[in-house]
């Protein structure tokens, strides 16, 4: 989830284009030649750093960290209806610190220092519902009465939220555990009102990526903080064209903050998670820089990834582990985009396919993005192998 | 043809050279009717603009929440509304003011949750999300509140300043944080505001106000603004018939000339060509300086009319001109079109030209009487379309018609107009006949019908000039006397108190015990839904929000309150309305064709009342409808929070000490207390504010007349010469010469003036029965101002005399050389 | 040059139809000069008005340099009148808004035939020197009419149509004029047809013809 997660918060820089300004569009292209995709290669004085060798501690970390300049829960799941139809959906709470904290605003009313974002989504079979909210907080707030802050996250009891968009633990579940989660976030009216209202069972312990949690993101040794929760068993209403109806599957939750992500050099990525039917789980990325190791203009591209057991304990791939090869592509909302990929890991004896059942998954968000479910078969003989999330960016 | 053309102009232009005086009387009429016209059309326009701007706004485009017990919203209750999942975003409203004294008003919004689409969310084209949200923050705000300082009366200062054009006049927007500190506003908030139709139902303790509920400023003030353009439209065509004289002098003085260019070799097609581009020249010259003029005047009267929209409609407007590229064309065609109107019978003349056509002044004479032929058939046309126009006004609901109450006065102003030269006519010829025995007398008179064709426009722009100045008088003297007297009648406390609306029962209670209060006149508002109305014939479904007024009838309000029209008598009218029964005001009444004994279904949150109407009140100067309830009944049945309340004293009480007390035992701050005096003045202000441009146009439109008149005379005072000098020859003193033309024209103007007495009157009546009740929905009772029609008449006699002076005055200083050259010239 | 040939001209007046000329014909060779006589009322002017394209007769036709006046439209006429044509009237008929120079200049001007050279000798050979700047109200009947004829010969004329050219003037001043224009129709080459009830203004030109009713009554020299 971690890179095109980045290109997200391209969004909330960008999204003062689409919310208060007539038009927008040629400042991407001329920006992220020097400041990396989304601005997230720019440097980020006066913030923490994402480094080797910091120790997640938990609860504390599934809490917010406003010294650092992004953030998020990022959450997706395959599931199916009553009549086995397929569902997917998607969940997200950005974070974007607006200064360093050297440079917060005394915390009047109003005053605030952290932007937050969320995405929601739910597609089945052509359909895909795409909803957008917006909010403010300051670093400082006093979060124990969530009618302080109008978003904000707290590590005990979990509590994620902005409005009524909340991800929170159970009432069943123990101080402090992140696990079992409900998570509610309805938008629109009448007809066209959807949403879910769902309970997340961990099936599995959390997994840290990269070294222990560290996650680089470039050659240089730019990164960030990812842990996930790939084992969600999820139960639930999902309401969509105004009706309601029982859904249950499997859910990935992504959790990732930094201060400074991205090569300045990288336009955009390609970021899979995948829940193979026998139990592993495999989330894999590539950056795309468009040159090889030598060529400094564009820079390389950079893959990475984690195979996991069914029993969570994860292997950290590398750039040459992963060989990630577009198949095919599909004409979605005037842009090429692959939606049939070949992804090989011989290390862990992958050589799958991994095809969009459905194309039109474009997140009609203030910044668009390509976001959907996934099935993955084997390659040689065209057995499935399971389903996943696959999300692109830059294109 | 094309080669020769630029010589046939400048021959053309070369009269001018010998006559300035003519050019400049042309440029004059088509500076005037330009200016006046584009000046008012400026207003007009930056007034549409800040509507649409304004329209844009939150107001028209968001529905609103507020705290039914009229508390401020806090912004804990803000986010337990959104985690609730309502779409509702936080707005901060108040004034400020900056250190050179101005008042602005300042708009907290949080972009974030504000609907996007929202021009106040999109009010920027170049800065970042990121610098609206955070320090030092930005101040939004259109170009022209710019130009004022950046620092506030209270030492504080607003956020670095950012353009954003499409926001209202007057109007800072900022982030919500920021609009926090300088409000001093702490935890609280103005109202919440949700986009359009997202809110099915107020939550509980709020309520909802649907923006398709709130009326647009832009409708409320159409009526206003058709009133200026109205004047504007006057002011032109008076301007028209100056440039008309003119032309037609500069024509009659120059068919020598054309006839020496034709016979010359110049084909009648290159001649009307070139004086098309003559005409074109000076139109575009005359335009352009009109135009400038009109702008620079509009900018002159644009502070007026902003505070007068301003008070009467709470409509803002910005003080500076703000004009888009299609007035800048549209007001150089309709200088260019009046030209051509006013120049189009010079070109026709010309095209039909007979080169050899000589002894024209008989022709001339025999063609004067045919037009007076047409102008009468064209003044009892005028007439006819008058009164069919009023026969149709008879059978429309009052209310309706505003434009055909403008024909049907514009159609009078015609019909009198062109009515006026046969009239003056035919008392010329009648006179001349009496007279034939004085032969100073009758050569007089004679002489008068000679120069009647060519000062007869100029005398119907007096007429009309006149006409308009007495009916605009008379109805803004009346309107004057019946508000004054309407104030007095409403405000029949001396001491008024506006207070938090949980305060009101212990102010009550405390005041009961007050030896000196003899009443306590307490007022409460609500709105409600005006669902249907019952009348003996029909039912009808209406919908419309109304406003729901409580008063306490008394003994010092009952007697003192004006009613219209009541059922039987004032008394059994007030036993009703203190057992429940309803007044409308006159606005609503009109509006919805009610009368006393039709019954109003209405609908509150939780209440459906049905209430008859007892008697129909004034209400000037409130532009939409209002019902009136006794306001224990208004409590009790719509749960209506109190809104003010008038305290009666005992005679001789102090009311200044009463004023002491009540600040002292309820900390009330100072602009809780208003005496009457302060309301009447604050009032009065306003009225006269309504009123400035009306009469800032009228005199300006007599002025203009004054000027058409002035202009037609020195135009022929030459030929007027040559006619004098050969009765100088014959012994006549010039001295007696001088006043007979003095008293040739004051007797024209006397006519004029007599006729515009009448005219004006039926102005007055057609603004007071017709526009002002199409218009704002009252209606005036028709007042005569015998001084004003004096004034009138002298007004006439003066403007005549004025502008025949100066020729006189330069006929009686010639010396005897000059009129002898003049004779031998003849 | 000029040929009329069985031109018939009538006008209607409240008495009733009025033949002003009937079935006139003549001829003007280029260069020649020819005086039309007659009382007033014989249809002279008329006849003047007619060969100047002014007006247009009932019946018949009138040549001026090739070309039929009669079936002509307007434009083409007054093209003709500015270019071929010179017309001085008994009451000169200058433009009283230019100036001296300018009236001189007028028709040439219009013709697009302004010759300064032309118009200097012009100005030098009428007397006018020092004049220029003035404006003709500001000039003696005599100069006004020699005014008229420097306009009416300025853009060269093939024909010089002259309507009592001395008509307005007192008789020393007339005989000035006439004898100036006659040497100046001389120089140019010009024909001339004159107008005019006086025997002296014709007397010194090469045909008279006599006019009555309406009728050429005579063609003698």
């Amino acid at each position: 989830m971690s890179l095109s997660r980045l290109q997200n918060f391209r969004l909330l820089l960008a999204f003062t284009a689409t919310l208060m300004l007539y038009g927008c569009s040629s400042e991407e292209s001329t920006s992220s030649a020097n400041t990396g995709f989304a601005g997230l290669g720019q440097e980020a004085d006066g913030f923490q750093h994402a480094e080797q060798n910091q120790l997640l501690t938990f609860p504390t970390d599934h809490a917010a960290h406003p010294d650092y300049r992004i953030e998020w829960w990022y959450l997706t799941a395959n599931l199916e209806d009553a009549s086995g139809e397929p569902l997917g959906l998607q969940w997200t709470l950005f974070r974007q610190a607006l200064m360093s904290p050297s440079e917060r605003p005394a915390p009047t009313p109003w005053a605030a220092d952290q932007l937050w974002m969320a995405h929601m989504a739910i597609s089945q079979g052509e359909q895909h519902e795409v909803a957008e909210r917006f909010g403010r907080s300051h670093s400082q707030a006093d979060l124990s009465v969530p009618q302080d802050s109008q978003a904000g996250v707290i590590s005990s009891p979990f509590h994620a939220w902005l409005d009524d968009w909340q991800l929170k633990a159970s009432e069943e579940a123990a101080s402090g555990a992140f696990s079992p989660l409900t998570l509610t976030a309805y938008s629109g009216e009448g007809k066209s009102r959807f949403g879910y209202s769902l309970t997340l069972t961990a099936q599995g312990p959390l997994v840290l990526h990269g070294k222990k949690g560290f996650s680089q993101k470039a050659a240089n040794g730019q990164g960030s903080m990812y842990y996930s929760q790939p084992f969600w068993q999820i139960d639930g209403n999902v309401t969509l064209n105004g009706e309601t109806q029982a859904v249950g599957g499997r859910g990935w939750l992504d959790r990732e903050w930094s201060s400074q992500l991205l090569d300045a050099r990288q336009s955009g990525w390609d970021w899979l998670s995948l829940h193979f039917d026998d139990g592993h789980k495999l989330m894999a990325f590539q950056l795309r820089g468009g040159g090889d190791d030598t060529d400094q203009e564009q820079g390389a591209d950079y893959r990475s990834g984690t195979w996991i057991t069914p029993q969570g304990k994860p292997t950290p791939l590398a750039n040459t582990d992963i060989i990630m090869t577009p198949l095919a592509t599909s004409a979605v909302a005037g842009r090429e985009i692959p939606t049939r990929w070949r992804l090989e890991v011989p290390s862990a004896g992958i050589d799958i396919n991994i095809e969009a059942p459905y194309a039109n998954r474009w997140m009609t968000t203030s910044v668009p993005y390509w976001e959907g479910e996934v099935q993955i078969s084997d390659r040689a003989s065209g057995e499935p192998l399971g389903e996943g999330y696959l999300e692109m960016t830059g294109y | 043809m094309i080669k020769s053309l630029p010589t046939v102009v400048a021959t053309l232009l070369a009269h001018y050279r010998r006559h300035p005086g003519q050019l400049a009387m042309l440029l004059l009429g088509l500076w005037v009717a330009s200016a006046l016209w584009s000046g008012i059309q400026a207003i007009n326009a930056t007034a549409r603009d800040s509507y649409a701007r304004a329209d844009a706004m939150f107001d028209t485009q968001l529905d609103q929440l507020e705290r039914r017990d009229g508390a401020p919203i806090t912004r804990a209750e803000y986010h337990a509304l959104r985690q609730a999942g309502l779409p509702v975003s936080p707005m901060l409203e108040g004034e400020i003011v900056t250190q050179d004294g101005t008042r602005l008003t300042l708009i907290g919004i949080d972009p974030l949750t504000l609907a996007n689409d929202n021009p106040l969310a999109q009010a920027d084209t170049s800065r970042s999300l990121t610098d609206f949200l955070t320090p030092p923050w930005q101040t939004r705000a259109a170009p022209d509140v710019l130009t004022t300082t950046t620092t506030l009366a209270n030492g504080k200062s607003l956020p670095p300043l950012a353009l954003a054009p499409a926001l209202p006049p007057d109007t800072l927007v900022m982030d919500i944080a920021a609009a926090a500190q300088l409000l001093e506003s702490g935890e609280e908030i103005t109202r919440l505001v949700a986009a359009r139709g997202t809110l099915n139902e107020a939550p509980t303790g709020l309520t909802l106000t649907r923006a398709t509920r709130i009326a647009t400023p832009g409708q409320l003030t159409e009526s206003f603004h058709l009133n200026l353009t109205a004047l504007g439209l006057l002011a032109w065509v008076v301007g028209l018939f100056i440039v008309q004289a003119a032309l037609g002098l500069a024509l009659e003085q120059r068919l020598g000339m054309l006839r020496t260019l034709r016979v010359l070799g110049v084909s009648g097609r290159s001649l009307v060509l070139a004086l098309s581009l003559e005409l074109l020249l000076l139109g575009l010259i005359g335009a352009a300086a009109g135009i400038a003029s009109g702008v620079w005047l509009a900018r002159l009267l644009l502070p007026d009319v902003a505070a007068t929209l301003g008070s009467l409609y709470d409509a803002g407007v910005g003080r500076e001109l703000n004009l888009p590229w299609h007035y800048w064309v549209g007001g150089l065609a309709v200088s260019l079109g009046g030209l051509l109107l006013a120049g189009g019978g010079v070109l026709w003349r010309a095209a039909r030209l007979n080169m050899l056509e000589l002894g024209q002044m008989q022709a001339w004479r025999s063609g004067y009487r045919r037009q007076l032929m047409l102008m009468s058939t064209g003044g009892a046309l005028a007439v006819g379309v008058a009164v069919a126009l009023y026969v149709w006004l008879r059978f429309q609901p009052p209310g309706d018609g505003l434009v055909a109450g403008f024909a049907l006065v514009a159609a009078l102003l015609l019909a009198s107009a062109l009515w006026l030269p046969p009239l003056l006519a035919l008392a010329l010829k009648v006179l001349t006949h009496l007279a034939r025995r004085r032969p100073l007398v009758h050569w007089a008179l004679a002489d008068m019908q000679l120069q009647l064709p060519k000062i007869s426009l100029a005398m119907m722009a007096l007429l009309i000039a006149l006409a308009t100045n007495l009916g605009v008088g008379s109805m803004v003297g009346g309107f004057r006397l019946t508000f004054l007297e309407w104030l007095d009648q409403r405000l029949v406390a001396p001491l008024y108190l506006n207070a938090p609306a949980e305060q009101y029962a212990d102010i009550d209670a405390w005041l009961a015990d007050r030896p000196d209060v003899s009443e306590r006149l307490l007022t409460r508002r609500s709105e409600a839904l005006l669902e249907s109305i019952i009348t003996p014939d029909v039912s009808r479904a209406l919908g419309t929000p109304i406003e729901l007024y409580g008063i306490t009838p008394g003994e010092s309000l009952i007697p003192h309150w004006p009613l219209l029209a009541n059922q039987q008598d004032r008394e059994a009218a007030w036993a009703a309305f203190d057992h429940g029964a309803a007044f409308v005001n006159e606005q609503l009444a009109t509006a919805e064709n009610l009368s006393p004994g039709d019954q109003l279904n209405l609908r509150a949150p939780g209440v459906y009342e049905t209430l008859t109407i007892a008697a129909t009140y004034p209400d000037y100067g409130n532009p939409s409808g209002q019902i009136l309830m006794a306001s224990p009944q208004l409590a009790a049945r719509f749960d209506a929070p109190p809104s003010s309340m008038g305290v009666v004293l005992h005679p001789n009480a102090d009311v200044d000490a009463l004023r002491e007390a009540l600040n002292e035992r309820f900390g009330l701050g100072s602009d809780a207390l208003s005496d009457q005096r302060e309301i009447k003045r604050v009032a009065t202000d306003i009225f006269e504010r309504t009123f400035t441009i009306t009469r800032a146009l009228n005199v300006l439109t007599l002025v203009v007349a004054a000027l058409a008149l002035l202009a037609s005379l020195l135009a022929q005072a030459r030929s007027r010469r040559q006619q004098l000098a050969p009765l100088w020859a014959i012994g006549v003193p010039r001295a007696q010469l001088a006043q007979l033309s003095l008293v040739q024209l004051g007797g024209a103007a006397l006519v004029t003036g007599l006729l515009a007495l009448p005219l004006g009157i039926a102005i007055t009546w057609g603004l007071v029965a017709i526009i002002n009740v199409a218009a704002f929905g009252w209606r005036l009772p028709l007042y005569l101002f015998p001084w004003e029609m004096a004034v009138t008449l002298a007004t006439a006699i003066a403007v005549a005399l004025l502008s025949a002076a100066l020729p006189a005055l330069r006929f009686w200083r010639a010396s005897p050389r000059t009129l002898l050259a003049e004779e031998a010239n003849q | 040059m000029l040929e009329l040939h069985q031109v018939h001209k009538t006008y209607t007046t409240p008495q009733g139809a009025l033949k002003v000329l009937d079935d006139v014909s003549l001829r003007l060779a280029p260069g020649q000069s020819l005086a039309l006589m007659g009382e007033s009322g014989s249809g002279k002017s008329t006849l003047l008005h007619l060969a100047a394209g002014l007006d247009l007769p009932d019946q018949g036709s009138i040549n001026l340099s090739g070309q039929n006046v009669a079936t002509l439209a307007e434009p083409a006429r007054a093209k003709l009148r500015r270019e071929q044509l010179g017309l001085v009237f008994q009451q000169f008929h200058l433009v009283p808004s230019l100036r001296v120079i300018d009236n001189l200049r007028l028709q040439a001007r219009l013709a697009s035939r302004d010759d300064t050279e032309w118009t200097a000798y012009l100005i030098a050979r009428l007397g006018l020197e020092g004049l220029e700047k003035r404006y003709p109200e500001q000039l003696s009947g005599g100069q006004q009419q020699r005014l008229a004829i420097g306009r009416a010969l300025a853009p060269r004329p093939s024909l010089l149509l002259a309507d009592e050219p001395t008509g307005n003037l007192d008789e020393t001043t007339a005989g000035e004029v006439l004898e100036l224009l006659l040497s100046l129709v001389h120089e140019t080459q010009c024909a001339l047809l004159v107008v005019t009830h006086s025997p002296k203004v014709a007397a010194p030109l090469d045909r008279c013809l006599r006019l009555r009713h309406g009728k050429l009554i005579n063609t003698a020299i």
